[in-house]
């Protein structure tokens, strides 16, 4: 029994990675009804910026990394907008989404031509700590990356319904038209929503690279995929959802694998996701409303 | 005047002569982008570099007594068997006259299958085409056509003196674990394969085996069972990156096995680089390690070219010293009408080579094209890899 809640707990917290990602996918297509297909490759390579740092001064503490991060993250998110959905057409959802898959190709490959694939050492935090409860354990990265992920949930909840950018983000998500009719720049703050969404990325890139201890050109793949399918399960354009789907998807994965075998986690995990699209379309917290 | 018109007619002698300098085409092929681009990098470093030296001795004698250079292209096959077969059949379709490559296991087996695997075998359409092999370690491939030659190291043969020393220098320990990337062709083989059943043919019990995936970075309940199992030995098959996932969740978990054995391809910088302080104490079979004045040298030259000297790429550096004793040997022509008849020269002279020389001394070879390379046990300390007993 203590086998399978230690599975569970492994995965719910490793889960807050799938998390951090899905908010990112999320946010953007609750705003603009795109996806954003680079956007975990952006993430990571946001923290592979952050790397730059400690070459430029060698034993930088972890958290200017991390700012590096942070900031490479924004600068990331613009460039996406500005690539692939400024200058394309967005009445042609298709050609923004080659778009992206394009640009996380060029970032794939950039990143695996700046460091020949290999692996990168990446500074991690409560590395060491571990919460004991007799056998039952729990990392303390990881605890902090779930703590970092419901922080950004709140701030992003702060953001879209406490300022003025939150309001016009809203309106230009429910009636772009009319938002413009109102004197809102729309393209300004779908840029703006880039932006955040980059932001948010040099920190789920940077956590995820602090929780993992390296970061790879591996990642960009599987952080895709899983932060896709926890944006379907939590529902397109819902940042709670985003938040218990990518806890459920990391519980569901370690569970399966503990009792399948690795071989199989992912078969799993997928039908999980076909179960939701058959039986619940709109995800756990389908936003009401929206864009007509 | 005179003066002047001496000059141009030496200028238009030389061009002539430059004209007339022979060139044979050697072509590299491998992983140059994606995660094992590394290996391509220095598989080709290390080609550049062979060719350079070989070219500046003069470089190979042909049938006519003439010289020619070397001239390599290294061409990118992505770590895919579709894009490997592609990159070879376009390889044939130039005057290179033999290929070294590929990079990664789960190319060479298919491509190796679109080989003739008979020689002279006129119902096989096979591509007659030689491929000499540097990188994909992979356990008995080359049997799959008599154009396929490889030079990697017998893992087996590796393992089973690995495993052998240990239960001789430790006789108190006795339980090996396996910890296995399943997904990727190496690992997965050389785990099940050679790994698991060397080290119970040396006297120890395999208390189990977890396995993960090579795209994972959650290994929270593989090393849990691994801590069940208190083994005395951890084998770990699996490339860089998820090694140093495994060794730092190994870490948190507290799992402190008496000995660690890595996979071949793990005794590089990218797991030093990755995770050196939880990697400390690793041993690994290897059949490269700069111990003497012509390895130094070769890591040196490849350093020039900014590659990396490890097993794999020095296996390519071997090969291209190979290769210039085969085609001197087997007198081949050199010219563009001979280039077919060259390639089966080439193979027919692989074929025939019973050792050949390596950095580390002589390499046996066998009638399926495999290599019985000399090799070391190297283990990680501090920031390198050293050689930590040499059994032959």
């Amino acid at each position: 029994m203590l086998d399978i809640l230690q599975a569970v707990s492994d995965g719910v917290l490793f889960g807050a990675t799938y998390a951090l990602i899905g908010i990112g996918f999320t946010l953007v297509f609750g705003v603009m009804h795109k996806l954003n297909l680079s956007y975990a490759a952006a993430s990571v390579g946001s923290a592979y910026a952050g790397l730059l740092v400690l070459e430029v001064m060698a034993g930088a503490p972890a958290w200017l990394v991390f700012l590096c991060a942070f900031a490479a993250g924004g600068a990331l998110g613009y460039a996406v907008y500005l690539t692939c959905f400024h200058f394309i057409p967005l009445r042609s959802p298709l050609a923004t989404l080659m778009a992206t898959v394009g640009m996380l190709l060029l970032i794939d490959e950039v990143i695996v031509h700046a460091t020949n694939g290999m692996p990168q050492a990446y500074p991690a935090i409560f590395d060491d700590v571990m919460l004991r409860a007799g056998a039952f354990t729990l990392r303390g990265d990881l605890l902090l990356v779930f703590g970092v992920a419901v922080l950004c949930m709140i701030a992003l909840m702060v953001l879209l319904y406490r300022t003025r950018l939150g309001l016009a983000t809203r309106a230009v998500s429910q009636q772009s038209v009319a938002a413009q009719l109102c004197g809102i720049r729309v393209g300004q703050v779908n840029a703006m929503t880039f932006v955040i969404t980059g932001l948010l990325g040099g920190i789920a890139g940077a956590l995820i690279g602090a929780s993992v201890g390296a970061l790879s050109p591996l990642l960009t793949t599987p952080l895709t995929v899983k932060g896709l399918i926890v944006t379907v399960i939590g529902g397109l354009g819902s940042i709670p959802g985003a938040i218990v789907a990518g806890l459920l998807v990391g519980g569901f994965e370690n569970v399966l694998q503990h009792f399948r075998g690795v071989t199989e986690r992912d078969l799993y995990v997928m039908l999980l996701l076909f179960a939701f699209l058959v039986f619940r379309p709109d995800g756990l917290f389908a936003t009401k409303g929206g864009r007509d | 005047m005179k003066k002047l018109a001496l000059a141009v007619a030496l200028a238009f002698a030389a061009g002539g002569a430059l004209a007339q300098e022979k060139t044979i085409k050697i072509a590299g092929f491998g992983a140059k982008s994606g995660v094992v681009r590394s290996f391509g990098v220095n598989s080709e470093a290390a080609m550049l570099a062979a060719a350079e030296v070989i070219n500046k001795q003069g470089g190979v004698k042909l049938a006519d007594g003439s010289k020619a250079k070397i001239a390599v292209e290294f061409l990118d096959d992505r770590c895919n068997a579709e894009e490997g077969i592609s990159v070879i059949r376009r390889i044939a379709g130039t005057d290179a006259l033999v290929a070294i490559g590929p990079t990664c296991s789960n190319v060479a087996e298919p491509l190796f299958g679109i080989l003739q695997k008979k020689v002279d075998n006129k119902g096989d359409s096979g591509l007659q085409f030689p491929v000499f092999t540097d990188v994909a370690i992979k356990v008995g491939l080359a049997k799959i056509s008599e154009w396929a030659f490889r030079n990697v190291p017998n893992e087996m043969t590796m393992y089973n003196s690995v495993f052998y020393w240990l239960h001789q220098k430790y006789p108190d320990l006795k339980t090996v674990y396996g910890g296995v990337e399943e997904d990727f062709a190496h690992s997965r083989a050389t785990w099940h394969l050679v790994m698991k059943d060397r080290a119970k043919a040396s006297g120890f019990a395999v208390a189990g085996e977890s396995k993960w995936l090579l795209a994972d970075t959650n290994f929270a309940t593989q090393v849990r069972e691994m801590k069940k199992a208190n083994a005395d030995i951890v084998a770990i098959s699996a490339h860089p990156f998820t090694t140093c996932g495994v060794l730092k969740e190994m870490q948190r978990q507290g799992v402190k096995p008496k000995l660690l054995v890595g996979l071949t391809s793990s005794s590089s910088l990218e797991t030093l680089q990755g995770c050196a302080k939880q990697a400390q104490g690793m041993i690994i079979p290897s059949s490269f390690a700069p111990v003497n004045k012509e390895a130094k040298f070769a890591a040196e030259q490849t350093a020039k070219k900014k590659g990396a000297a490890d097993l794999h790429s020095m296996a390519a550096w071997e090969n291209m010293f190979i290769l210039k004793q085969v085609m001197e040997s087997e007198k081949i022509a050199g010219t563009r009408a001979s280039v077919q008849a060259d390639r089966r020269k080439i193979r027919d002279g692989l074929a025939k080579l019973n050792t050949t020389q390596g950095l580390l001394g002589v390499s046996k070879r066998d009638a399926e094209g495999e290599a019985d390379k000399p090799y070391l046990f190297v283990q990680a300390k501090g920031n390198d890899w050293v050689v930590l007993h040499n059994p032959l």
